[in-house]
């Protein structure tokens, strides 16, 4: 299972390196690992997080693609679907069996079609429209909500911070 | 039982037969009610008829799994009569619809697309592969492939066998959930039948499949349910319409219980009533009612206090330290060592509070008492009997120079006791909320309950107790001594019989929602309250 994982983990690093995709670069985090990834996402034109560097870490399991990677951003980023520590939380990135409560459709989780291409496209989505809905930050979520204000200066405080570390 | 009672008494066993045999006659100026009489019947019968069941018709079937298998299949089938669905499909269809084939007709035939959408049977591919290709990419691992190693659902989406195979393998080792999995497609719906799953699937995971799609066909569909005892795997196939009211469900594991409410047997009281009680047994709040009846709560901090001994004058625990008089619990300062002088009115509502939460203890304690020692004595009945299959019943045909046959009615008389050992415990939860300010009600019912008691109890002391002697290692040679015993024994067995379905039937008649019925029984409350009188 394990050398299914990592070839096609392989077969996708190649293809990004030779074409890659606007919006954000992808690579290893260490050269001998091929189920850490780190990515950089690009904020996103016309929108708060537009001029951000965001770097985040993938976690493939050994069973890819038939269980999600955990995602997780390094950069401080404030967001009503991303956890405080970082974790982020979107309906692909969940198990089909995950989820009790029905809120998603089992159509908009994880299946092993989705790519390292595919999950970053759907991170880029979510941060030009949070779905503050079933929140991971609360705060952030409450804050998009009542006091768009302050929400922007907090983004934009992140956005800075990301191109100081640079 | 009293050892006092006298079990060889033969004008005793003589005069029970009376009673019945009274009622019997009052009874019959009511001819109407004929199942009853029927039921009365019995008491003119020999010795010899079998403990039967006053029960007419079953209401349910056992199902081995050959016979779920045999049943799911045919359901299977009969949908698959219709010519637009096939075999896998039909399958999914009644997944979908709690394996219902009404259902999944009424909902095929009233709007087949709809159907067909939710359930994710297409009718033609939304994929369309081209033509003329003889290799296609495999849409999770991006390989190419010649045909023949690719795999399409309904819709059309190609995949290669070995990613089906993990993607089914992972669906079907996360649970139930895989007898309705769809396409790897992110937002195809089409579904992935059994066939595909035999197809591309190892052969633990096409076991386990298996498996989920029989639980499925008992836990899903209204009318079976799986045995609740440990470690049977017999199912229970229920048909509502049968008696009505009776729920007694006997596996062929010999467990009996309730099909509505899956505790054990409790025929004679209805379930919320066992529900009810069985959330009291084991709730905190008889702990509540025994604080509020043994604890007075210290007037300045309200924390519970439990008076062991010594004097009066209480001093709270720290860090309250509240100085006060246990009996009226005010101030020892302002009272100065004595609460003598009367004052009417004085007894708050704490205090009458404490005073029937006393008396509800009590009460429980009295229902309960009697409701668990007659648990535990059916437990041991249970085993009485087993014993008595096992070790003893040969002796005993040896030594008596009896056949197997001959001594059924041993048999018969435990199983009569382990029978009436759970109605009697199930009606002290019944007594336990009958309302008090029903008097006659309770009285008639209590009447009854006695009678059945000690019936049951003389039954219960000869099967145990008077057997013994038989039993010994020096035992009296075949006589007509154990003709007597066999003579006293069936007729205990009969007359304990009776008295528990009297009782039995006189509480359901209850449930009907007549209240009144206790005092109109035809046999009933008149003629026995004169006997009581007597």
């Amino acid at each position: 299972m394990a050398s299914q994982a990592s070839l096609l983990l392989q077969k996708q690093l190649k293809d990004l390196c030779k074409n890659p995709v606007d919006g954000f670069s992808a690579g290893l985090v260490d050269e001998t690992n091929i189920f850490e990834w780190s990515v950089t996402i690009i904020g996103p034109p016309d929108t708060l997080y537009e001029g951000g560097f965001f770097n985040a870490i993938m976690s493939f399991p050994s069973n890819y693609p038939n269980s999600p990677p955990s995602v997780k951003f390094t950069s401080e980023i404030w967001h009503p679907n991303v956890y405080p520590d970082g974790r982020v939380c979107i309906s692909i990135l969940h198990p089909p069996g995950d989820d009790p409560n029905g809120y998603e459709l089992a159509s908009e989780r994880w299946t092993p079609v989705h790519t390292v291409e595919s999950i970053v496209l759907s991170i880029i989505s979510m941060l030009s429209g949070p779905n503050d809905e079933s929140p991971a930050n609360v705060e952030a979520a409450k804050m998009w909500r009542e006091n768009r204000e302050e929400f922007r200066k907090k983004v934009g405080r992140c956005v800075r911070k990301s191109q100081e570390m640079l | 039982m009293d050892s006092g009672d006298d079990i060889h008494d033969a004008n005793d066993i003589e005069s029970l037969n009376e009673d019945i045999e009274s009622l019997n006659d009052n009874y019959d100026n009511y001819d109407d009610d004929a199942a009853a009489a029927d039921y009365f019947d019995d008491d003119d019968d020999d010795d010899t008829h079998p403990a039967k069941s006053r029960r007419i018709e079953q209401s349910f079937t056992i199902l081995k799994e050959s016979d779920i298998r045999q049943r799911q299949e045919d359901d299977i089938r009969r949908v698959a009569a219709v010519p637009s669905i096939p075999h896998g499909a039909a399958s999914i269809l009644l997944c979908h619809y709690n394996w219902s084939v009404s259902r999944v007709n009424d909902a095929w035939f009233a709007d087949e697309h709809e159907v067909r959408r939710t359930v994710g049977l297409l009718e033609k591919p939304v994929y369309d592969n081209p033509a003329d290709a003889k290799e296609l990419t495999c849409g999770i691992c991006f390989e190419a492939y010649p045909l023949s190693e690719i795999e399409t659902a309904s819709c059309g989406h190609p995949f290669c066998f070995s990613c089906w195979g993990g993607y089914i393998g992972t669906s079907i080792n996360d649970g139930p959930g895989c007898l309705l999995l769809r396409c790897p497609e992110s937002a195809c719906g089409a579904a992935v039948d059994q066939d595909m799953i035999n197809l591309l699937a190892s052969g633990e995971d096409k076991d386990k499949y298996d498996r989920y799609l029989l639980r499925s066909y008992i836990e899903d569909n209204k009318k079976t349910k799986w045995c609740p005892a440990p470690g049977c795997e017999h199912a229970v196939n229920f048909d509502p319409t049968g008696t009505g009211k009776d729920y007694d469900v006997s596996c062929l594991c010999s467990y009996s219980f309730c099909w509505n409410c899956t505790e054990e047997s409790h025929r004679s009281v209805d379930c919320g009533t066992v529900s009810k009680w069985i959330l009291k047994n084991s709730s905190e709040s008889e702990n509540v009612t025994w604080i509020l009846a043994k604890t007075k709560p210290c007037p300045e901090c309200k924390r519970p206090i439990e008076k062991n001994h010594g004097c009066m004058h209480m001093t709270c625990s720290q860090p309250c330290r509240f100085e006060f008089c246990w009996i009226c619990l005010g101030a020892w300062r302002k009272h100065g060592g004595s609460c003598n002088r009367y004052e009417s009115g004085e007894q708050n509502e704490t205090e009458k509070r404490r005073e029937m939460a006393k008396k509800s203890l009590e009460k429980y304690t009295h229902y309960y008492k009697r409701w668990a020692s007659n648990q535990s004595s059916r437990q041991k009945a249970v085993a009485d009997l087993q014993e008595m299959q096992s070790v003893h019943m040969k002796n005993l045909g040896d030594s008596q120079r009896q056949t197997e046959l001959e001594l059924k009615f041993i048999t018969e008389a435990w199983l009569q006791i382990v029978e009436c050992r759970r109605v009697l415990k199930w009606t002290y939860a019944y007594g336990y909320y009958l309302p008090d300010n029903e008097q006659a009600k309770k009285k008639f019912f209590e009447y009854l309950q006695g009678e059945a008691e000690s019936g049951l109890e003389r039954l219960h002391h000869c099967a145990e107790k008077v057997i013994q002697v038989f039993l010994s290692d020096d035992p009296p040679s075949p006589s007509e001594e154990f003709n007597d015993f066999r003579k006293k024994l069936t007729e205990l067995t009969n007359v304990t019989r009776n008295y528990f379905e009297n009782l039995v039937k006189a509480l359901e008649n209850v449930h009907d929602g007549n209240p009144c019925d206790l005092d109109k029984r035809p046999w009933g409350a008149g003629a026995m309250m004169n006997e009581m009188k007597e």
